[in-house]
């Protein structure tokens, strides 16, 4: 019986083990130590930047932070480098340190989030470009417009984009080569692109897969419905942001201008949503693509470089990736993505948007304004891992080393095919994208599934689009 | 029956049962301490307390709290940014007329049936393999190696699976192309992708079981399989009348925390299939992570974490209920 174990000597002699104990776990806890406080610029004042991790290499946030220190030696700054899969996961992790109570000042956002942010957790940036109109006037004239449109909402402006990148198509030379094919023209169909997938699966072993994809907004089903003449959302200008085109743009630049997209009325149950899903499926019944979940952009590199697929759609991103992957430039090349009903191409772009929650908003905008610098944006941007927004940066020295030989194309997707748009983004984006993988998945599953996945994603989407954000 | 079980159940002696006074113990009257029994009684009682309340403390603030918290919270509309704002009952409206939460629901019941149906299984034969007569060597080999996945973060044995499974470059369906089987798309179709978040979630989880039926195997005493041998038993019929039934409260805790986990399965088809092909591999936790972080819903996705507890609670109840017939504790 436990009771007739203890004594009042024992009772006293284990009371004074536990007060032994505590005192030396207080001496412990006296001791110095690191704790969250001491992680270098939190509660110090600092201007704290979240950037999506992989979106700069370390060399290139030393060169962020150090080059700023020197220009801005007041203001103190702290690179506070995210780890996500995609933007949507970005999100959501930017969003639970907002929860946690440790919101950064400025966070790196993709057109997937301008929306979500600038509605919900976004400062505008008009007055300060209004203030710095003479400064940005470079910035600006060297930035296509359709890119900051893209960064615009309900009339402001939310960030200054610093990048972007178009849905163009990558060919594998070689496996072109073996399918005894040309490079196609500029102004290829999408028979054309057919065709080719069809003599590149003729030529090449079971084992090979002509075109690789992934169910996601960007490089997914979206740029065929743009180049089908079609969208998943009705798409429309707010009006505005005459600010901004009267002090930036020309005349003929300027035209048609707006104050930022609005994506409204699903469209998904329409004949041409249909007639992209029917094509798309025809492609998987004929083994001619990857099913849309089974390309992962993860190892898109390997196999592409492997010769184990021959087409897939890709940004200037690309460039840095094939040439780490050990691909000469002349190993592969780009085009235009192929023409459908209309010639319209896809693409997101990214910049710095600040935060409502930050008590720094000049020392903010003196960062936005430094990171849009085309000194700044070399050192960022030197290993190919993306297209600059600047177009002046988008020459034949930048993919010297890595290819592809058409590298024209990256920025003339923007400037030679003026239709070409930002991704669908509405603010609801995040409901809006989980609908658009899951119901895509659905209608390519199998023969007869695409009608009544469209209708059921319509459905859907009529009900995030009708959810207050 | 052990000697502190033989003790326990020594009997009264016989005659009217006398009564006791206040002070009275059934140890010795005559203490040798200066303490009395009640004062003791006291300590004990006190130290018991101090043992037992840093856990009782850990469960409250870890445990108790959020799920009162939770619940609190389903009654709330909450997006992080704004104040909540009064609900009530309207996200559990909401979330029982969402097609997605209810089709979450019955794919989780199918997973736990076929998971824990497979980890069960696949543990006990390998336990039952690992037990034989082999070196000592080779065993802790092998149980090593069997409890191995188990210590991997899920999420990056996923990533690996993932690439295994791949209907176009993965070296699952290359292996089947050596022997003829045609390309098998695991992650892209309905019954394909469940299977292989089956199989992920087993490859990780069976090391736990199996642990817990080799210790459960070791119990059983030797004498009772050589009886049965020198009766003429054969190795079926023996596990079959005497390891089973010595091994069912081993296998009723095995089933009990491995309904839970599977019950609560996030890892495997996040990773693997992102819940598709359309909603087939969508699970309710997956559901509660989406709705709260992807869509800041987080009231309704408190309300579907509240219907998962219960749903955990009434599965794990049921289950000691069943256990009354069929568990033999020896």
């Amino acid at each position: 019986m436990t009771d007739s174990l203890l004594s009042r000597r024992g009772l006293m002699r284990y009371g004074a083990y536990g007060a032994g104990a505590a005192a030396v776990a207080g001496v412990a806890a006296g001791w110095d130590r690191l704790t969250a406080a001491d992680i270098p610029g939190r509660d110090d004042g600092s201007l704290v930047i979240a950037t999506l991790g992989s979106a700069f290499n370390p060399e290139a946030q030393r060169a962020l932070r150090d080059g700023f220190r020197e220009v801005h030696p007041d203001i103190r700054i702290r690179i506070n480098p995210v780890q996500a899969y995609d933007w949507s996961d970005f999100f959501s992790k930017i969003l639970t340190q907002i929860a946690a109570g440790t919101a950064p000042d400025l966070v790196y956002v993709a057109t997937e989030g301008v929306q979500l942010f600038a509605r919900r957790l976004g400062v505008p940036l008009d007055a300060w470009a209004k203030r710095d109109a003479a400064e940005l006037r470079t910035y600006f004239a060297d930035v296509h417009p359709s890119l900051v449109e893209s960064m615009m909402y309900e009339g402001s402006l939310y960030q200054l984009p610093v990048e972007f990148n178009a849905a163009d198509m990558y060919l594998n030379t070689r496996v072109l080569e073996r399918a005894g094919a040309e490079l196609p023209d500029d102004d290829w169909t999408r028979d054309d692109f057919t065709a080719l997938l069809r003599a590149m699966k003729r030529s090449n072993g079971a084992a090979f897969t002509p075109y690789f994809w992934t169910n996601r907004l960007w490089g997914g089903v979206v740029p065929w419905l743009f180049a089908g003449g079609t969208n998943l959302l009705a798409e429309s200008k707010a009006p505005g942001g005459d600010w901004l085109w009267n002090s930036f743009y020309p005349e003929a630049e300027r035209r048609g201008r707006g104050g930022g997209y609005r994506w409204t009325t699903p469209l998904a149950d329409t004949d041409r949503v249909a007639e992209v899903y029917d094509y798309l499926a025809s492609l998987v019944q004929d083994d001619l693509c990857t099913r849309p979940e089974g390309g992962d952009g993860r190892n898109l590199v390997g196999v592409f470089s492997t010769g184990r697929v021959g087409v897939t759609p890709a940004g200037g991103f690309w460039a840095g990736g094939l040439h780490e992957a050990g691909m000469k430039p002349t190993d592969y090349d780009v085009r235009y993505f192929p023409r459908g009903r209309a010639r319209r191409h896809q693409f997101g772009a990214a910049g710095y948007a600040m935060l409502r929650t930050s008590r720094m908003r000049d020392e903010a905008w003196e960062f936005i304004k430094y990171t849009a610098r085309e000194d700044v944006m070399t050192q960022l941007f030197a290993a190919n891992q993306t297209t600059p927004a600047r177009r002046s940066m988008v020459d034949a020295a930048r993919y010297r080393k890595t290819g592809p030989a058409h590298w024209q194309v990256f920025y003339d997707t923007l400037d030679k095919i003026p239709s070409t748009g930002p991704i669908p983004a509405p603010p609801q984006v995040n409901e809006v994208e989980q609908l658009l993988i899951k119901h895509t998945g659905t209608a390519l599953a199998s023969p007869g599934a695409v009608r009544p996945a469209l209708r059921r994603l319509q459905g859907d989407l009529e009900r995030a689009m009708e959810r207050e954000v | 029956m052990t000697n502190t079980e033989i003790r326990s159940v020594r009997p009264e002696p016989a005659g009217p049962r006398k009564t006791r006074g206040p002070r009275q113990s059934r140890e010795p009257s005559e203490s040798t301490t200066s303490t009395t029994p009640a004062s003791r009684s006291r300590g004990a009682r006190l130290l018991a307390v101090l043992f037992l309340a840093p856990t009782v403390v850990g469960i409250v603030v870890f445990t108790v709290v959020p799920i009162v918290g939770s619940i609190a919270l389903s009654l709330f509309q909450w997006d992080v940014i704004e104040d909540p704002r009064w609900a009530g009952a309207a996200n559990y409206r909401e979330i029982l007329t969402d097609s997605t939460v209810l089709v979450s629901f019955r794919n989780t019941l199918v997973f736990m049936v076929l998971a824990v149906a497979l980890q069960l299984l696949i543990a006990l034969a390998l336990a039952i393999a690992v037990n034989g007569r082999m070196p000592m060597w080779l065993r802790s080999v092998f149980r090593s190696a069997f409890f191995f996945p188990l210590v991997l973060s899920a999420a990056s044995l996923s990533v690996v699976m993932k690439y295994l499974f791949n209907q176009d470059f993965g070296p699952v369906n290359w292996l089947l192309g050596t022997v003829g089987i045609p390309s098998v798309p695991w992650l892209t179709s309905e019954n394909g992708a469940m299977a292989a978040v089956v199989l992920a979630y087993v490859w990780q989880q069976f090391g736990f079981s199996f642990l817990l039926f080799v210790g459960g195997l070791n119990t059983i005493p030797k004498e009772v399989h050589e009886a049965a041998s020198l009766d003429g038993a054969s190795g079926p019929r023996k596990h079959l009348a005497i390891t089973l039934p010595l091994l069912s409260p081993t296998l009723l805790v095995a089933s009990v925390v491995g309904i839970i986990n599977a019950l609560q399965v996030f890892e495997q088809p996040y990773v693997l299939t992102a819940g598709g092909p359309g909603d087939s591999t969508r699970t309710v936790v997956m559901v509660i992570y989406e709705t709260a972080f992807e869509q800041l819903r987080f009231g309704e996705a408190s309300a579907v974490g509240v219907l998962l507890f219960a749903l955990i609670m009434a599965v794990t109840a049921l289950q000691f209920r069943l256990s009354r017939r069929y568990v033999h504790y020896q």
